[in-house]
């Protein structure tokens, strides 16, 4: 119920960047245009990459909830691994940018840009740091409750991340300015 | 993080009697001191909290207070000099967010922490270390705040903060650096607060208490958390965006890059008009527990109090853009949203009849209690017809920005929400230390606040359709006119009414230190009191109850002592207050469970506190920050829920029972 | 043209208004509220250049007429709502009767006081709507005006058009003063150089924001010759209590003459004058913001001022025609002494135009408050001039700096400026 809310909370935060980031979108004055950086192909398989990390969340969800702990384990450093792994991409994609010539400061583009993927990339580290936080509970084994709600709990804000990133890049990435 | 912690109480342990910790340095264990400044610090009860909360809005009460004192000294005479151009900028600044931010929302977070697990039948909050997190932070953030003072200057934009004017190039100290951070920390606090409310509120009533049941203090603070879920990210989203502009070089309001001022204004009012509900319905709340109370009647249309409450706060989010009706939004949007804030006025006064139709009919004792909530319905109905008159989009271009809005807000803050807080001190002053303030103390802390009140505040409705704008540092002769309309005549009066309003508080402060030294002992049920908070001792103990009630009624502690009679349809006294909380006393559970205290709340918010310095001076003191939340965030989560044996003085010797709570004769 | 049936009204209301809000204050004190009301009735002799109860011109009147409404509306309910709490608040007092009955509410009663506010509401509404969308209205605009916002005065930037027959040739660029003829539509464009500022006549309009890279629109027009009384009112920082502004309407036929004046040159002042070691002075200091049409270097070029250059804003007034203003400093100081200043604001409107074209003659010159200026300018208005801390605005300066003038330039400059008819 917590979860819920705090999702409740993070859509109007979200909704309150992607805005921002539609007002300023075209507004460029100086520095490259989105369309002469962005690579497509790149980015989309490392969205392929998040979206893959959300079925193997569902994994670990239902292997604690048959209380198969060394499978959940193992679905949850898959899990984190995937969602490192677009973070990962994410650092490249951003370090590509900024020896194109687009830097955060670079126009309204940028800063808008930098700053919605920017917290977005936070909140999946935020999420791959629970995971691997998770897995130390549960191999240690500690009574820490219900651990299925809890892993389930984790789900739903991971879950929530990928939805998240399906809206920004499909607004960013690809209708174009 | 939310996300192990059970919302049960019944999910720890603790012990009954002062205990000193053996063992206090294990770093995953739990702290169990239940004495001394350990006990305030590290603790996790939500009446512990529920008073720093309280402790801490009333200093900075007092200090936006003197900010305020300030103002109007300066503005007591044309060309006033006791306040440079530039202090005076930074004065009204922090003294609306000191207000808003430090005293009204946090004095809110007290009333609700203590009192909504009283009135739920709780044992805690549903999360308790999330509680001690959201005090914490709110403390960091306060402390921020004000650092500015002595670190360069503060704010100097205004409450609102708008855009390009808070930019880098406008305001180059660093006040709105440490603005931006404190509050933004503050309303981390906050959301934190106010998931955790929702949860306990939802999750956490008593057995039998339907949400209909529910008192509508906490239906009220409900709605209040609903808002702020809602409303704290979008300010969030403004903040940030002004911090990587103002720190980090971005040109989110830069309009030389072409961006849009009016972008932070959207964002800001979207934020800034449901907390403007934010502040004022937990005021309500506590004023319709106190007009039963003592006109010994029940709510008049509690389901129409209750859904015009909850309206209140879904139109809340449809009417921001009325503060902006002079930026040139185009007359369709004008219309719009001056249609939608008339229609927030109806919710508004059907509260305003119901409450009055609560005292109809009804015995109605004047307590100072009462006095409050009396006042608040005649103040605030005269801000709230205020309201309507710039509710006329048109009107409102002349009435904008004048002294005539200072006007009209105050009278719904001060005249509602301040009277309606200390309606509250004095109903539940005996519920929380024991002991009855001084009611003749109280008289005089009244009626000077009223008339203090209605003198700082009434001329400026004059002085505002004069023409005199707000945020001025100064005003002057050439503008003052000479009937009696005249700013120098109003002006003075103003002036004199704060000083007057001052000596009011200090009335309250007075009985406050008066009532600690020599203060009559409070009886169980002083007020004969409807709701279940009562049905305990006071202070309560720490488990709040001994066993928890179940509810059949609304006002079920009132539906305890008095029943129909059968025959004659009267109301007979079948029970005292006291009678009750002796019978629960005598029939307490065996066991009760309540969670230890913890390190890590606190350790996070000085974690987050050093994140905010290091935006301001600099990366090296950002790592420092961010790797203290990171470490204290994992002891957190990892920590164990209850106390080690180990801990306690003396170790318990492996039996359950010498760590359970056991009833108190 | 209905304003003269809807002028006096204003004295009347404020009474009304009065009494609701003594109702608050002075709750269960009758008598006290009715003497508060005979105060106010003899007290209206003459009220702030800025009360928003008087309109002198259309749109104003328009506003007035909503006010009318929801004002007097809003008192009523207000007086019916105090006297039901102050008749529930003494008939139930406690006098030792019964614990009432517990009754939780008469849902008719309920829903037919959410009617009832909610039928005046809607009537409050269509009034609301027609009024917004009447002062929305630009399409029979007969003049327009450009006033542009900076930290702290607006400048008024006439583009050229014909207006009443009146041709205005050039541009006219001026300060502090917004001169429009009367009886005449004027929509202003407004933008802003810097900040968020607002622009606000009480008696002609109400106000609408000055936003950076926007253009809002706001239409004036006045009913008869006057100056009237205005101030910015978005917060726009240190000095925005000093940001004022005046709007001065005259007859067609002296608006005329004053556009004629406004688009002459500068003269030279007369050889081996004070006043032309006072424009060696200008040339010296003054000229890097602050434009003089026709002034000349001495090398006989035109001397092009290049406020972009010194002031963050990028603009400073153009002192062309200083003397025919009576302002300076974003309206803040007066340029002419006390007993001038009140002659042109009590004038009669038959009298005002010329009064007001005189111009600041040198009998009416305040020296005090120029030399005080030209001596230090941030001390007599808070700006940001300080030459060491203006790292944040690339070096720029927001406001006039002190510029250590010696008295004797002051002398001379004093003398230069008072030629800037």
């Amino acid at each position: 119920m917590a979860m819920w809310l705090f999702l409740g909370s993070e859509c109007l935060l979200f909704g309150g960047l992607i805005s921002t980031y539609m007002l300023y979108r075209g507004r460029i004055t100086q520095g490259p245009r989105p369309s002469q950086i962005f690579d497509i192909p790149f980015t989309s398989v490392s969205s392929f990459v998040l979206l893959m990390s959300s079925l193997t969340m569902v994994l670990a969800v239902t292997s604690t909830q048959r209380r198969d702990y060394e499978r959940s384990k193992l679905w949850l450093t898959v899990t984190a691994l995937l969602g490192a792994t677009f973070v990962g991409g994410q650092v490249y994609e951003f370090t590509a940018f900024y020896n194109e010539g687009l830097g955060f400061t670079t126009n309204l583009f940028s800063s808008s840009f930098y700053t919605l993927t920017g917290f977005h990339g936070v909140h999946v580290t935020v999420g791959v740091i629970m995971l691997m936080a998770l897995r130390g509970i549960i191999s240690k084994n500690r009574d820490t409750g219900d651990r299925a709600e809890v892993v389930e709990l984790i789900g739903l804000y991971w879950h929530f991340v990928d939805i998240v990133w399906i809206i920004i890049f499909t607004l960013v990435y690809l209708i174009p300015a | 993080m939310a996300i192990i912690e059970r919302p049960t109480p019944t999910a720890a342990i603790t012990l009954r009697a002062p205990v000193t910790p053996a063992q206090s340095m294990g770093i995953v264990r739990r702290p169990v001191t239940s004495t001394g400044w350990k006990s305030w610090v590290f603790t996790v009860d939500h009446k512990k909290i529920g008073i720093m909360y309280g402790v801490f809005a009333m200093f900075f009460f007092i200090v936006g207070g003197v900010e305020a004192l300030l103002i109007r000294l300066q503005l007591a005479t044309p060309d006033g000099k006791v306040l440079s151009a530039d202090l005076y900028n930074q004065m009204f600044t922090m003294h609306a967010t000191t207000m808003i931010f430090l005293f009204a929302m946090p004095m809110a977070a007290a009333f609700a922490n203590y009192f909504l697990p009283l009135q739920l039948g709780a044992r805690d909050v549903a999360f308790p270390r999330l509680n001690a997190l959201g005090l914490w932070l709110l403390v960091a953030g306060g402390l921020i705040l004000n650092a500015s003072w002595f670190l360069g200057g503060a704010a100097d934009g205004g409450w609102f903060m708008y855009s390009p004017n808070s930019g880098p190039v406008f305001s180059p100290s660093n006040g709105v650096d440490f603005w931006t951070l404190g509050v933004q920390i503050a309303g981390f606090g906050s959301l934190i607060g106010s998931i955790n409310l929702i949860v306990t509120i939802l999750n956490m009533r008593a057995p039998g208490m339907t949400l209909m049941k529910m008192p509508v203090f906490c239906w009220m603070i409900l709605v209040v958390q609903f808002l702020l879920v809602f409303s704290l990210p979008v300010i969030t989203v403004a903040l940030v965006l002004l911090t990587f502009q103002r720190s980090f070089g971005a040109t989110f309001f830069d309009v030389a890059q072409g961006a849009d001022p009016l972008l932070w204004q959207h964002l800001f009012w979207i934020f800034g008009h449901p907390e403007v509900y934010v502040l004022i319905l937990p005021a309500f709340g506590i004023i319709t527990e106190v007009l039963p109370t003592f006109s010994r009647k029940p709510l008049f249309g509690y389901p129409f109090v209750v859904f015009s409450g909850a309206s209140i706060g879904l139109v809340g989010f449809g009417v921001w853009s009325h503060h902006m009706f002079a930026t040139g939004l185009g007359p369709i949007s004008v219309a719009a949203f001056s249609i939608a804030t008339m229609a927030i006025a109806i919710p508004t006064g059907v509260k305003i009849f119901n409450w009055t139709l609560t005292m109809w009919g009804g015995k109605i004792w004047y307590s100072t209690a009462m006095k409050f909530s009396i006042g608040l319905i005649v103040l605030f109905t005269i801000g709230g017809l205020s309201g309507v008159t710039h509710a006329v989009a048109p009107s409102d271009t002349q009435q904008t920005d004048t002294y005539y809005i200072v006007a009209h807000f105050h009278y719904v803050l001060f005249g509602g929400m301040v009277f309606g807080l200390f309606s509250g001190f004095y109903y539940w002053w005996p519920k929380v230390f024991g002991k009855m303030l001084n009611e003749k103390l109280g008289g005089w802390n009244f009626w000077l606040m009223v008339i203090g009140m209605n003198m700082t505040f009434g001329p400026m409705h004059i002085l505002g359709l004069q023409g005199q704008p707000r945020r001025m540092y100064v005003w002057t002769e050439a503008r003052a006119g000479e009937g009696l309309f005249n700013f120098g005549f109003w002006n003075k009066i103003a002036s004199l009414g704060s000083l007057i309003l001052t000596i009011g508080i200090l009335f309250f402060l007075i009985n406050i230190v008066y009532t600690a030294r020599k203060g009559k002992i409070a009886p169980l049920d002083p007020w004969d009191a409807r709701t279940l908070e009562w049905i305990t001792t006071s202070p309560p103990k720490e488990h709040n109850f001994d066993r928890i009630p179940v509810v059949h009624h609304l006002d079920d502690f009132f539906h305890r002592k008095y029943q129909e009679d059968a025959t004659t349809g009267e109301l007979v006294q079948i029970a005292t207050g006291e009678q009750l909380v002796r019978a629960e006393e005598a029939n307490a559970d065996a066991h009760i469970h309540l969670p230890s205290p913890s390190y890590w709340p606190i350790a996070i918010a000085v974690g987050v506190g050093t994140l905010g310095f290091g935006v301001v001076y600099g990366v090296p003191i950002m790592i420092v920050g961010v790797l203290m939340i990171l470490g204290s965030s994992f002891g957190f989560v990892l920590e164990p829920s209850v106390a080690q044996d180990i801990d306690y003085d003396p170790p318990a010797s492996g039996g359950q029972d010498t760590k359970e709570l056991a009833p108190l004769g | 043209m209905s304003h003269e049936g809807t002028l006096p009204v204003s004295k009347q209301n404020m009474t009304i208004f009065g009494g609701v809000k003594s109702q608050g204050r002075l709750n269960r004190k009758k008598t006290a509220v009715m003497a508060f009301g005979v105060l106010f009735m003899a007290g209206c002799a003459r009220d702030a250049p800025q009360d928003t109860w008087q309109p002198k011109g259309e749109n104003a009147s328009n506003i007035n007429t909503l006010q009318w409404i929801v004002f007097p509306l809003a008192g009523v309910v207000g007086v019916a709502v105090f006297a039901l709490i102050g008749f529930v608040l003494w008939r139930y007092r406690d006098k030792g009767q019964a614990i009432p009955h517990q009754s939780h509410g008469n849902p008719a009663v309920e829903i037919t006081l959410t009617i009832i506010p909610a039928l005046i509401l809607s009537v409050v509404g269509v009034f609301t709507f027609r009024g917004i969308f009447q002062l929305a209205q630009t399409n029979d605009t007969q003049m327009v005006i450009n006033v542009t916002g900076q930290q702290w005065w607006w400048e008024y930037d006439y583009p050229a058009q014909v207006v009443n027959g009146v041709e205005i040739s050039q541009p006219i660029i001026t300060a502090g003063q917004l001169v429009i003829p009367t009886d005449t539509k004027v929509l202003l464009r407004e933008t802003s150089r810097d900040v968020i500022h607002s622009y606000w006549i009480p008696a002609l309009n109400g106000k609408k924001d000055a936003v950076p890279g926007r253009i809002n629109l706001l239409r004036l027009q006045a009913y008869k010759p006057g100056i009237y009384a205005g101030q910015c009112t978005e917060f726009c920082g240190l000095s925005h209590a000093n940001m004022r502004m005046e709007a001065v309407a005259l007859e067609p036929a002296d608006f005329a003459t004053w556009v004629a004046n406004q688009q002459r040159n500068a003269q030279q002042p007369a050889q081996a004058s004070l006043a032309q070691e006072g424009e060696g002075v200008f040339l010296n200091q003054c000229i890097r913001c602050h434009q003089v049409n026709g002034l000349k270097k001495a090398d006989g070029t035109a001397a092009i001022a290049a406020p972009d250059e010194n002031v963050y804003s990028g603009a400073a007034p153009n002192l062309t025609h200083l003397m025919s203003r009576n302002t300076f400093a974003g309206a803040a100081f007066d340029l002419v002494t006390s007993d001038c200043r009140k002659n042109i604001w009590t004038a009669s409107p038959e009298q005002f135009g010329a009064a007001y074209l005189e111009g600041v003659s040198p009998k009416c010159l305040n020296q005090t408050n120029l030399r005080r200026w030209l001596r230090n300018a941030p001390e007599m208005k808070p700006m940001y001039a300080d030459p060491t801390k203006l790292a944040s605005s690339d070096g720029k300066y927001r406001g006039m700096p002190n510029l250590n003038l010696s008295e004797s330039d002051i002398d001379k400059l004093v003398a230069y400026l008072s030629t800037l008819k």
